[in-house]
């Protein structure tokens, strides 16, 4: 097998576990958000928080032992969008919350026999791909050119100008807090299995970086270091699904079809795929908005809640915390101008 | 449409010209200008001066030659390419020259090699530059004289999300990378990486301050096997930045490979590598 075979199979297999586990531990930012803010219920919410702390170790560690060059992904360019970021982070943070489910959770329950995931992923994949490189891209081009900037350095501990031991005490003190609050304050630590999930979940993001910045790590052919995220690569699908003569499968397609097989396999075995769809036009129309606005958005601020929540912030990137800010303000925007009004859906 | 009417002015009697008539007559003049410019069609390489000075006249076989390149790519700074031809590499029967062409970019000459048997296989893989969507030709000539020809289309879209420093470390500058198999089958071909650190400036870029930045480009490659030419290489400026180039190499015993690269400026990278044969 070359490299580019290894690195595609390991994404398979990383799609995999993170289908079957996030199916069955029922991860997901924007219900987690959402049962916080609306019902007081911190518990699927407390789970992102251990997942994020699992992932940003793990990759710190990666980073320390020189196993991954996190310089050359995304998260750490030298300039970045300051309105783009935060924009394109409103924007999917909102569309996640009228599709109840961002890109990822989206795969998971379209495998689960969900078929308005049907309308989601297409939404959200076209809405990438015409920002990306369709109709809108020269006027992404031009704003993120009119908006850049070149900060002293993209990562937050360059930022800080922290020395060797100074970050590994900060990366240490950020990731006990992240756990104290999610298992104490949260209260997670009354449900182990959640707490397992997000554990595994979090060892994706290392799993990633460590497949496509050492195996993919190649001299002649380098591989795009990466790790996952889901709106580029739902839209990478799409188009290997209409062009597969012509194109080559990426490390994020592969994690794609493994989400949908591995979330399939959860759901058959623990006998929860059931098959459902919309109430009425009105919940079929939210669910095409927040697709495109998922779409749009996640191209703008180049992530989604893993892609950035996860993946950006294991790097410790100052844009990404950006981005974040961004969908957890669109999210909570969301919440106030629709839960309320949401029919059926009873308040704690 | 002109035609039609300054004839209706002459009232030629008995030839008055209905709509119908004229309906009629625009279709066939439609479908027969149609037809003169299908049997007039050309192939995509007919209209490049460079290519028709190249064929002199000759009609190029489409069969043993294959041109292979993403059909979209979301990065036109690096395009992979391989093409590989059908030959048996033989004295008497091989390939002797290749070319590629990217119809569309400001200068099409992309690459040009040069095989011979000690190659053992006609086939290459780079990476290229390309400025937009556009036809790609390879265009390969066999000792006998025979021209064999392919074509692919290839659809650049703009760039992802990945910016790209602008800057190379002048440290790092015509350092280069080999990988060469660490044993050989005697008379079978395999492959053989290269690759070595260089911006490939077009001169066709400004500076920051809007000043044109020189051409500056490594211009040849070669590679032979204690002192026999295995393949030499001329490279033009729309291959990417830090040359890739794989080649075949078919030894018949032991020896050493040596590459070397040279610069536009003269400025010469030289690295020699082992090959065993068992």
């Amino acid at each position: 097998m070359t490299h580019i075979q290894q690195v595609l199979w390991s994404g398979f297999v990383i799609g995999l576990l993170f289908g079957a586990v996030a199916e069955r531990s029922r991860y997901c930012t924007a219900g987690g958000l959402r049962e916080w803010w609306r019902d007081r219920n911190p518990r699927r919410a407390a789970a992102l928080l251990v997942a994020l702390a699992v992932a940003v170790s793990g990759t710190q560690l990666l980073d320390a032992f020189g196993w991954v060059d996190l310089r050359s992904s995304l998260y750490l360019q030298s300039a970045f969008s300051w309105l783009l970021m935060p924009l394109g982070g409103v924007l999917f943070g909102y569309g996640m919350m009228l599709a109840r489910g961002c890109g990822s959770r989206t795969l998971v329950l379209l495998a689960s026999g969900n078929l308005r995931a049907l309308i989601v992923l297409p939404a959200l994949g076209i809405g990438a791909a015409v920002t990306l490189t369709g109709p809108l891209a020269p006027w992404r081009l031009a704003l993120m050119e009119a908006t850049s900037v070149t900060p002293p350095a993209p990562g937050v501990p360059d930022l800080l100008r922290l020395s060797a031991p100074g970050h590994v005490a900060a990366v240490t003190i950020l990731v006990l807090g992240l756990l104290l609050i999610a298992l104490i304050r949260l209260r997670l630590y009354r449900y182990p299995w959640d707490i397992a999930g997000a554990v595994l979940i979090g060892l994706l993001i290392p799993a990633g970086w460590l497949v496509t910045g050492h195996i993919g790590a190649d001299d002649f052919e380098p591989v795009p270091v990466e790790s996952l995220t889901f709106v580029a690569p739902i839209a990478d699908s799409i188009h290997y699904l209409m062009l597969s003569t012509g194109i080559r499968a990426g490390f994020g397609v592969t994690v794609v079809a493994g989400v949908l097989v591995g979330a399939l396999l959860a759901a058959l075995a623990g006998r929860r795929f059931h098959w459902r769809s919309f109430d009425s036009p009105g919940h079929m129309l939210r669910s095409l908005g927040g697709g495109v606005m998922m779409g749009v958005g996640g191209a703008l601020a180049l992530g989604c809640t893993i892609g950035q929540g996860l993946t950006g912030l294991s790097t410790l990137s100052m844009p990404s915390g950006l981005a974040v800010i961004g969908i957890l303000l669109g999210a909570r925007l969301a919440v106030i101008m629709h839960e309320a009004v949401v029919p059926g859906q009873p308040a704690a | 449409m002109t035609g039609n009417r300054s004839r209706r002015r002459d009232r030629v009697p008995g030839a008055r010209l209905s709509f119908g008539r004229v309906v009629v007559a625009t279709m066939v003049s439609v479908l027969l200008l149609g037809a003169g410019n299908a049997t007039a069609a050309r192939a995509p390489w007919e209209r490049v001066e460079v290519i028709q000075e190249l064929l002199n006249g000759a009609e190029p076989q489409r069969d043993a030659i294959q041109l292979d390149l993403p059909a979209v790519t979301q990065d036109g700074s690096s395009v992979a390419v391989t093409v590989d031809i059908e030959s048996p590499m033989t004295q008497d029967d091989h390939v002797e020259r290749l070319y590629l062409f990217a119809l569309g970019n400001p200068s099409p000459e992309l690459l040009e090699v040069r095989f011979t048997p000690l190659s053992g296989r006609a086939g290459i893989s780079t990476r290229i530059r390309l400025d937009s969507s556009q036809t790609v030709v390879a265009l390969a000539r066999t000792s006998d004289g025979d021209w064999l020809a392919d074509v692919r289309d290839v659809r650049v879209t703009v760039s992802g999300c990945l910016s790209r420093d602008d800057t190379y470390a002048s440290e790092d500058l015509m350092q280069t990378r080999v990988r060469v198999p660490p044993n050989f089958e005697r008379g079978e071909s395999a492959e053989v990486r290269t690759l070595i650190q260089h911006p490939m400036e077009t001169g066709l870029r400004t500076d920051a301050s809007d000043r044109p930045i020189p051409e500056n480009i490594v211009r040849s490659f070669e590679a032979h096997l204690d002192g026999a030419p295995v393949v030499t290489a001329r490279l033009h400026r729309a291959i990417a930045a830090n040359p890739f180039l794989l080649f075949h190499v078919a030894p018949e015993r032991s020896g050493e490979l040596s590459l070397s690269w040279e610069e536009d400026t003269g400025d010469k990278a030289q690295v020699t590598a082992a090959v065993r044969v068992d």
